[in-house]
């Protein structure tokens, strides 16, 4: 079992290890150089053609996780260690905690509750490796990539017909076009209207434009390629706020729960192909 | 007499159908519509109370004007005065008034990614970064990578017919203040765009405004070559 564990860990580390060189000189997001850049646009192509995808590792991370951590007694909504295809039912509202959540929530929820752990703990947990740009393989980052897994090939079905569900889709959407903080950004600046528009070369994905909201959710967690390492919906919501100029996004805050509700109730009948992968 | 009756009667039925109908509403008790207040307390709840951020998320009223709309279009006319009215009484000037700056300055923010965010957990701009990130939005210099969210600002002295003969007459010294109106408060000329409203916010000075107007709109700048 721990040779096991080693031995994934061993990959892993591989695995982003390959790939230092390229980004232990960019400490700092966006300051990669022209050959840097290049490497790193090569590197991924070589793992799309090869249909490589590290992210995968974590997979067997969170295998182990979850038994280390308790959570085989955790309720997704389907019964207390039922995963298959409890992701495609999130987020939902959950009568023992008395909220709406969502997977990265209700996992934080059962960190509290099975693995002793306080929430500082957890929040420890969640970002240990947050900002690292390379080797740094998180156990939570395995669980979330595990439980997710478990649902590939499911549909998004997240349950609006629920008045609490459909509440905090509701306070999601109006979070998606809050205009707020020092440079008056939205959700809705990048990730709305019908015309197609880039950020320098990206392109952006609009939730006005049918089925492009499901394709941007359905692949997370997204391994980077980049940084070495999957990115939890819940990273992502930090990265994006933190472009945006607003003081640092807590995990499994409501916030979070709203963003999902509004964004997966919105990719609802999308299949889930998790990991993704990205530049 | 009759007709009175009938009348009468139409109306008992109407009223008691307006009854039932009501007795039926009833029992399904709408849900109170979600407000501005309990978006913005979701809002706050996953955001970090580090004192030196808070500021950030007091929203002021024309954000919360636009908040309320997905885009301008959807806007009533007085909701597009108000948002107006209130972004250009705002607009302040460099001591000097309306000059022409330094480009080299106005490149150097126009070209800088880096400025404003903050991650206790890293990718940090520092504290002193003024960068406009101008090129996620824009292409301005020719050949310069950027995006397509905002305007293509290449040549867009040459588009006002901004000469070094006629770039002190007050004509081009009025193209001057408008180009610096929408940099200083992008939402007096255009309400709710997309684009910050970089001076009002206090991301640049007015002298850093006006050194990326002349550097848009100057005969000599990169822009207008």
């Amino acid at each position: 079992m721990k040779k096991k564990t080693l031995l994934v860990l061993f990959t892993a580390g591989a695995v982003a290890g390959g790939l230092l060189s390229t980004k232990a000189l960019a400490q700092v997001e966006g300051e990669l150089t022209p050959e840097q850049e290049m490497k790193l646009v090569q590197e991924y192509n070589r793992f799309l053609a090869e249909g490589i995808n590290p992210g995968e590792v974590w997979y067997e991370v969170g295998k182990e996780a979850i038994k280390k951590y308790n959570l085989d007694k955790c309720d997704l909504g389907l019964g207390p260690g039922v995963f298959k295809g409890a992701m495609a039912q999130l987020p939902r509202y959950f009568a023992d905690a008395g909220k709406v959540m969502d997977l990265e929530t209700r996992v934080g929820w059962c960190l509290q509750k099975h693995a002793g752990m306080t929430q500082d703990q957890v929040l420890k947990f969640v970002r240990q490796c947050w900002g690292k740009t390379g080797n740094c393989v998180s156990e939570y980052d395995g669980i979330i990539m595990y439980l997710t897994m478990e649902s590939n090939g499911q549909k998004i079905n997240v349950n609006l017909k629920d008045p609490k569900v459909k509440r905090m889709y509701d306070v999601g959407r109006q979070v998606y076009y809050a205009r707020i903080g020092p440079w008056d950004f939205n959700c809705a600046t990048c990730h709305a209207g019908k015309q197609e528009v880039r950020i320098r070369a990206t392109r952006l994905w609009s939730a006005d434009r049918p089925g492009e909201a499901g394709n941007a959710v359905s692949i997370f967690p997204k391994y980077l390629v980049r940084w070495g390492l999957p990115m939890t919906m819940h990273y992502r919501y930090a990265e994006c706020i933190r472009q945006m100029r607003w003081p640092e996004f807590m995990p499994h805050s409501d916030l979070a729960v709203a963003l999902s509700t509004y964004l997966y109730g919105t990719a609802n009948g999308t299949e889930i192909k998790a990991p993704g992968i990205g530049r | 007499m009759k007709k009175v009756a009938l009348t009468a009667m139409t109306l008992l039925f109407l009223s008691g159908m307006a009854q039932s109908q009501q007795k039926k509403a009833q029992p399904q008790k709408k849900e109170a519509p979600v407000t501005q207040e309990e978006v913005i307390k979701v809002l706050t709840s996953g955001l970090s109370t580090d004192p030196r951020f808070v500021w950030k998320v007091q929203q002021d009223e024309a954000q919360r004007i636009c908040s309320q709309y997905t885009s301008r279009e959807a806007m009533p006319a007085q909701a597009v005065q108000k948002v107006i009215q209130l972004s250009q009484s705002g607009i302040r000037y460099p001591q000097w008034g309306i000059f022409w700056g330094d480009w080299r300055e106005g490149k150097k923010i126009v070209d800088n990614p880096r400025g404003g965010r903050f991650a206790s957990y890293g990718f940090s701009d520092s504290p002193t970064d003024r960068g406009g990130n101008c090129y996620a939005c824009h292409l301005i210099e020719k050949g310069a990578p950027g995006g397509t969210m905002g305007p293509n600002l290449y040549q867009y002295g040459k588009k006002w017919n901004i000469t070094k003969e006629n770039m002190n007459s007050p004509e081009a010294l009025e193209r001057v203040r408008a180009v610096y109106n929408i940099i200083y408060n992008a939402w007096s000329a255009f309400p709710c765009s997309s684009m910050p409203r970089f001076g009002h916010n206090g991301a640049f000075s007015p002298e850093d405004v006006m050194n990326i107007v002349t550097f848009l709109l100057h005969p000599d700048s990169p822009v207008n070559k």
